[in-house]
């Protein structure tokens, strides 16, 4: 088994206290990897520390394969005067010509199964759910050889999260994918995910 | 229907905020010229008709457009001076904090010493055509400057670790998140410096008295107590200043929209 990202020995806090207490764990590549756990229990650091946001106290984080990542963080983190397109787009600012006329393409396929708005408009006139949504099409649709998801479809309704999941599964297949999450129905929308619990300092793996 | 319902409203409201605004200064120059005319006395104060004949009459001479000409040239290129390197500096100093360190002493200075001393400063280093010059420059850097430095710095640190992510970096970083979070900060700085610098840049002028100028002819008017002339060449300075802020301004917008529209 190849680990796409692993903690040896990883400890990690803030201001004195402890958050994540000698972690050790390997995250399979290809796989996707449901963590769930408490609030404040150090989900959002653990992908912190993966995505080299943070650097540990103590211990080693690893990743072996991955050298594009991408990421949905809790907050939409959108350039508020673009559009939706536009920030989709960003991890792609190279893209020129026909390659840029493609992916745009791309972007209003996107945007319309996940139904949102794809105009002239810049996303601060957009809807919280809409914003979140920009956020998921930014990470999925990004060059990327693994992706972090903090609880991106936190505050969206079932109908909504039926549609981004039907466009988000289908690209998430054979990549390494650490998916964040709060709510145990997530879980069976995924096909042999691996669980993992992080309490108490700790990453667990369940399955 | 009730949008085009909204629209009417909206023009009819447009309408009527312009009605109150021409009204008032309907009123005031109606108190003008019947202060004028109490006074009775035109090397004191002349009356608004008597401005705008004498303006009339002066638009329609070679010389006062080519000393509007000249005068907007030399604060224009002081100003574009200033817009371009009171960004490239603030750019600079947001990067290298030693070079914020040494310029805010500088800046401050720039902002707080009276125009008139940075004129006979000026005066002694360099010929009385380029006055204006420096002068628009002096006084437009430090706002440009400060405002496009503030700008760079409040850009949200989330947006700056989400490119660290996806791996956006360089000039894409700087076109992409630095400018449209700069932006709003950059055009308040190129609408209030350029006010500034028309201003400060006539009254250089008139102390400088560079020929074929604005600040000239402010000077002449003075000399020769020629009141109607006084009053004549500081409406045009106004409708100068009103006009270039005005299309400055809408330039700007547009940009804006144009660069928030694109796909």
């Amino acid at each position: 088994m190849s680990c796409g990202f692993s903690l040896t020995n990883v400890e990690k806090g803030y201001s004195g206290i402890s958050v994540l207490t000698g972690v050790t764990a390997c995250f399979e590549s290809g796989r996707t990897h449901v963590l769930m756990g408490p609030s404040g229990s150090g989900k959002t650091t653990l992908l912190r520390l993966l995505a080299g946001l943070e650097t540990p106290d103590a211990g080693e984080v690893g990743r072996s394969g991955v050298e594009r990542l991408a990421m949905t963080f809790q907050e939409d983190r959108l350039c508020d005067n673009l559009t939706v397109t536009a920030n989709v787009r960003l991890p792609h600012a190279r893209l020129r010509g026909a390659e840029r006329a493609a992916f745009l393409e791309l972007e209003r396929e996107a945007c319309a199964a996940v139904g949102l708005p794809c105009d002239a408009r810049p996303v601060r006139e957009l809807s919280g759910g809409q914003r979140r949504r920009v956020s998921i099409l930014r990470c999925v649709l990004a060059d990327a050889d693994a992706f972090l998801f903090d609880e991106p479809l936190k505050g969206m309704d079932e109908k909504t999260v039926d549609a981004v999941m039907d466009f988000v599964l289908p690209r998430l297949a054979g990549r390494t994918t650490l998916w964040v999450t709060h709510d145990e129905r997530e879980l069976s929308r995924f096909d042999d995910p691996v669980l993992w619990r992080v309490e108490g300092g700790r990453v667990i793996s369940c399955s | 229907m009730a949008r085009a319902g909204e629209r009417g409203a909206e023009k009819d409201g447009r309408l009527r905020t312009w009605a109150v605004r021409l009204a008032c200064v309907a009123f005031w120059l109606v108190v003008w010229e019947l202060g004028a005319r109490a006074i009775d006395a035109r090397i004191i104060l002349v009356g608004p008709l008597e401005v705008l004949a004498r303006l009339a009459q002066l638009a329609t001479t070679g010389e006062f457009w080519a000393s509007v000409g000249v005068s907007l040239g030399r604060i224009g290129v002081g100003f574009l001076t200033a817009v371009i390197a009171g960004t490239a500096l603030a750019a600079l100093a947001s990067r290298v904090t030693v070079v914020r360190e040494l310029l805010a002493p500088v800046m401050g200075a720039m902002k707080a010493v009276p125009v008139a001393s940075f004129v006979i400063l000026v005066l002694l280093w360099v010929s009385s055509s380029y006055l204006s010059v420096v002068i628009a420059l002096v006084m437009a850097l430090p706002i440009v400057y400060t405002n496009v430095l503030e700008g760079i710095l409040q850009t949200d640190p989330g947006l700056l670790e989400m490119c660290d992510v996806f791996g956006v970096l360089g000039w894409d970083r700087v076109r992409l998140v630095y400018a449209s979070q700069v932006l709003p900060y950059f055009r308040v700085a190129v609408t209030l410096a350029l006010g500034l610098a028309w201003k400060a840049g006539i009254a250089a002028e008139v102390i400088g008295l560079p020929d074929f100028t604005i600040g000239e002819h402010l000077y002449d008017a003075k000399v020769y107590l020629d009141t109607p002339d006084l009053f004549a060449w500081t409406v045009a300075i106004v409708v100068v200043s009103v006009t270039l802020e005005t299309v400055v301004r809408r330039l700007l917008d547009r940009v804006v929209v144009r660069w928030e529209a694109r796909p």
